[in-house]
């Protein structure tokens, strides 16, 4: 149990030659890297790269098959792998990890402020509970949960998706650890809530002078995050360097390509601007005025609450446009695709598809209807029917709609597979082999295999790595071309958006704030929404709207009790009073460009009411 | 992307094949489905063929040849007798492969009645949800509450115990487990993406609940069922020895034991054999249906 101390004082982690191996195949191979206190590292890479495994190993949870294979784990001198128990007693105490998911991570039938109090006197029993619990509010507050105190004591299905996390922060943070490790924790977060946990990670690692070792899979968020990047690629680190000296020189031909293909916001570059669309024409979807509530019981209380999902939804699609829906979660993104298709019914407002209502259709009439326009969902993995060979699942519309017979079906479905790039040879293997690339391939064949004119995508790309994405984007095109498919993206993802579509529009609690066309939203956006979403984009462009000045800290309010006026402007730094006490309608801007919002002078031609009064400028 | 990839490129030769083709040979192929065919088989073939073959009628009395032992178990066995005889003298082996008979046949289709029962009950009251499901699952509450023994009495008191309506009663108390069952699976699968992409491709409620669902959670029950297949024959027994089961001198397991029952002290083997051809019967069916599961697992499960 020789010490050995020499450095020690100046690298507060220093990995050498570590490896780690699922049974015999490698994972991690002669990893090595030093950290030291107080700094950011990232670690970026692309899904099985290893980043997971690497964080699991240095916070002493590799659970089998997964085992060390060599190489060491110095934490302050002492290495952790040739002494596991020492490694156990740090785990929690000196190292802490964060994980991506946690919503799964905290227990839901304690209250937050339990979970954090049992969590710190497990590491530390000498501290007193009543000490315990002020330094568990302190946290919270430092992580800028609002009312901390009463939030202490509050279940975790009382927090939103990024409180949870600072909840999980501060459960790492309790025990003062000298090195925080944080595994994709802005992964399951909306960009302007992941731009806050980032800021936030910057403070709390300069006010508690915590090392932070930050993983994730997206260059600018990691770039944004650290003070040093270091490249995984196939289990091997390829490169370690300062962001700006990344981005400027990289150095493996793996990191010049993640820089190459990463897709830009403004510096021109592929983007869905070019394409001519004759927008006078009928449109193939034009919805009006939609609108739609769920009733939700209230928590603790008798009665029903309303949440609003979806509301004063308005835009047009024409043939052959790419057009966008973007917003944050919660927005009512999902709940209007549910709409769009017919899968339920809105209280309000309509749909029309080539001139009929969706809305109002007959369940009979909108089967048929749904020939013609098709629904790609998000996630890769629960969408196919698990039991059934890819052959069969593409037959099923098909079969569906008694569209030829067995063995024209099956020439169809191989015809499509060839169109998709899926190999012949799938065709009676099972879709459990397949990446999550392959299946949102497979999706999107069920959905085409019946010829429809209208594909919408709900999220269909953003389970995907980016060289994936890019790959399935071309494929779009080229079926575009083919087929004369007229697209709809559901997305949270403005780099994508910016990429392929015509037209956008942006939602915000449930509302339709700004309908543009690419150029314009991008450059000139009509809404402070669209401006703030453009400030949190993670980018490694020099930004055209800085964060400081598009937004306010906090989250969007509850949809349930929803403020009467503009929805965004509790977070809207140029809010003024009327606002708070109307709501804005949709306005337009000139060319095809429309936007809700009172700065916007007032047109002569309103798309729904004139306002009256002369709008403050 | 590459990990994922991979077991893709090992199922190249095998994807070919037709999935339940491929769940049935890796079946097949596992030592413990074969042992469990062979003595399935084996036990059905002697069931059919052995009382005819050999020409010994079971309800043959042969007073003098009365307890006889089995072979080398006490004194005076007889090669005649492998099983040995009642107290009637009549032959144990040929009373126990015609019992045999007619226990599988009730235990057999007594859990198709109630597992095809259950699950169309349970499908319908878990798809539909809302007020169907309320009136379905509160007349499976109102069928639980009436214990089965008292159902039995009742309905084989006033008619006459026959085989059809043995199933019949059998079938009825035991349909509710699987009804509810059904219904809690198919409320949890129907809320998943996959059924909400069949309808957006325009699948009636029909096709998505009997090719889609149906499909994916009748092996699982079917799998639990299989135990019901012995429970289902023993209960025959317990209606045999309450002598409400098949009327003697029809042999079938039950009254057999009813009748072994008297005699345990000094002819344990009446009783016995039965529950020695039952110990049999049920471990091949559930070494055939382990096997089976478990290759639909691996099939299913990216093998």
């Amino acid at each position: 149990m020789a010490l050995d101390t020499t450095g020690a004082t100046e690298t507060l982690l220093s990995v050498r030659g570590l490896g780690v191996a699922a049974g015999d195949k490698p994972i991690l191979t002669d990893i090595s890297f030093d950290l030291a206190p107080c700094s950011i590292l990232s670690v970026i890479g692309e899904s099985g790269s290893g980043k997971t495994v690497l964080a699991r190993a240095l916070a002493s949870w590799l659970s089998a098959p997964l085992r060390v294979t060599g190489g060491e784990i110095r934490f302050r001198g002492r290495d952790l792998v040739a002494d596991p128990g020492h490694a156990r007693s740090l785990a929690g105490r000196e190292i802490a990890y964060v994980g991506g998911n946690p919503a799964g991570a905290l227990d839901p039938t304690m209250t937050v402020g339990a979970q954090l109090v049992e969590k710190l006197r497990a590491v530390r029993p000498d501290i007193p509970a009543a000490e315990a619990r002020a330094k568990a509010i302190r946290l919270l507050e430092a992580v800028h949960i609002p009312s901390a105190a009463r939030r202490f004591h509050e279940y975790p299905f009382q927090y939103s998706g990024g409180m949870m996390q600072r909840a999980m922060i501060v459960d790492a943070l309790i025990s003062d650890p000298a090195l925080l490790i944080a595994d994709n924790i802005t992964q399951p977060l909306d960009v302007t809530v992941a731009a806050q946990i980032l800021k936030l990670m910057r403070e709390l690692n300069h006010d508690f002078s915590t090392a932070i070792l930050f993983i994730c899979s997206s260059l600018p968020v990691a770039c944004d995050a650290s003070d040093e990047v270091m490249v995984l690629h196939e289990g091997r680190v390829v490169e370690r360097q300062t962001p700006a000296a990344l981005v400027a020189r990289p150095g493996h031909s793996y990191t010049r390509e993640l820089i190459a293909e990463l897709p830009t916001l403004w510096q021109g570059g592929e983007t869905g601007a070019g394409r001519e669309i004759d927008r006078n024409r009928r449109a193939i979807m034009s919805v009006r005025g939609l609108a739609k509530a769920y009733e939700v019981r209230a928590r603790g209380q008798a009665g029903v609450s309303r949440v609003q999902a979806v509301r004063n939804v308005d835009f047009d699609v024409f043939p052959g446009d790419n057009f966008g829906v973007v917003g944050e979660s919660g927005c009512g993104k999902s709940s209007l695709m549910r709409l769009l298709t017919g899968l339920e019914r809105p209280d309000a407002g309509s749909v029309f598809f080539e001139g009929e209502n969706v809305a109002a259709a007959s369940p009979k009439r909108l089967r048929a209807l749904r020939r013609k326009f098709q629904l790609v969902l998000q996630d890769p993995y629960g969408c196919l029917p698990p039991q059934s060979p890819i052959g069969a699942i593409l037959e099923e519309p098909l079969k569906i709609h008694r569209i030829g017979s067995a063995a024209e079906r099956r020439d169809r479905a191989r015809a499509v597979m060839a169109e998709v790039g899926l190999s012949d040879s799938l065709y009676r293997a099972l879709p459990t082999g397949l990446s999550a690339g392959q299946r949102q391939r497979l999706n999107v064949a069920r959905a085409m295999i019946l010829e429809p004119r209208l594909l919408i995508m709900d999220e269909t790309l953003s389970a995907l790595d980016q060289t994936e994405q890019g790959k399935l984007l071309d494929l779009f095109d080229k079926l575009q071309a083919q087929h004369g498919f007229t697209y709809i993206f559901i997305s949270h993802d403005l780099t994508m958006v910016r990429q392929v579509c015509s037209r956008i529009a942006v939602m915000y609690l449930g509302e339709t704030v700004e309908v543009a066309p690419n150029e314009r939203l991008f450059f000139d956006p009509g809404h402070p929404y669209s401006r703030a979403l453009l400030s949190a984009a993670p980018t490694l462009e020099e930004r055209r709207y800085r964060p400081e000045d598009c937004l306010l800290e906090g989250e969007p309010p509850s949809p349930i009790d929803l403020p009467p006026g503009c929805a965004f402007a509790s977070r809207c730094p140029q809010a003024f009073d009327r606002c708070r006490a109307e709501n804005p309608a949709l306005r337009a801007r000139g060319d095809h460009a429309l936007a809700a919002c009172f700065l916007n002078p007032d047109p002569d031609i309103a798309l729904h009411e004139t306002a009256t009064e002369t709008p403050h400028a | 992307m590459t990990s994922t990839d991979m077991p893709l490129a090992m199922a190249g030769p095998e994807a070919g094949r037709r999935i339940s083709t491929r769940i049935w040979q890796t079946a097949f192929a596992s030592v413990e489905f074969r042992i469990g065919l062979a003595v399935f088989v084996l036990l059905l073939l002697a069931a059919l063929l052995y009382p005819e073959l050999s020409g010994i009628d079971p309800t043959k009395m042969n007073i003098r040849a009365k307890l006889t032992p089995p072979l080398f178990m006490g004194e005076g066995w007889d090669w005649a007798h492998p099983l040995g005889t009642d107290q009637l003298g009549r032959d144990m082996l040929s009373r126990a492969l015609v019992g045999l008979r007619y226990s599988l046949l009730i235990g057999v289709s007594t859990t198709v009645l109630m597992l095809l029962a259950g699950a169309m009950i349970g499908l319908f009251a878990g798809y539909f949800g809302g007020r169907t499901d309320t009136v379905l699952m509160r007349l499976t509450d109102a069928q639980l509450s009436v214990p089965m023994i008292i159902l039995a009495i009742t309905i084989l008191g006033v008619s006459r115990p026959t085989i059809p309506s043995i199933i019949l009663v059998l079938g009825l108390a035991g349909w509710p487990v699987y009804a509810r069952v059904m219904r809690s699976t198919v409320m949890a699968e129907r809320k998943k993406e996959y059924v909400r992409g069949a309808m957006v491709l325009g699948a009636t409620d029909l096709r998505i609940m009997f090719t889609l669902l149906l499909p994916l959670v009748l092996p699982p029950m079917a799998f639990v069922a299989v135990l019901d297949i012995a429970r289902m024959m023993i209960f025959e027994s317990v209606l045999g020895f309450l002598g409400l089961g098949v009327q003697p001198p029809t042999p079938t397991f039950g009254n057999v034991i009813a009748d072994g029952r008297k005699y345990l002290m000094n002819a344990w083997w009446i009783a016995t054999m039965p529950g020695v051809f039952l110990v049999l019967t049920l471990t091949s069916i559930n070494l055939m249906g382990a096997a089976l599961e478990r290759a639909r697992n691996a099939i299913y499960g990216g093998a």
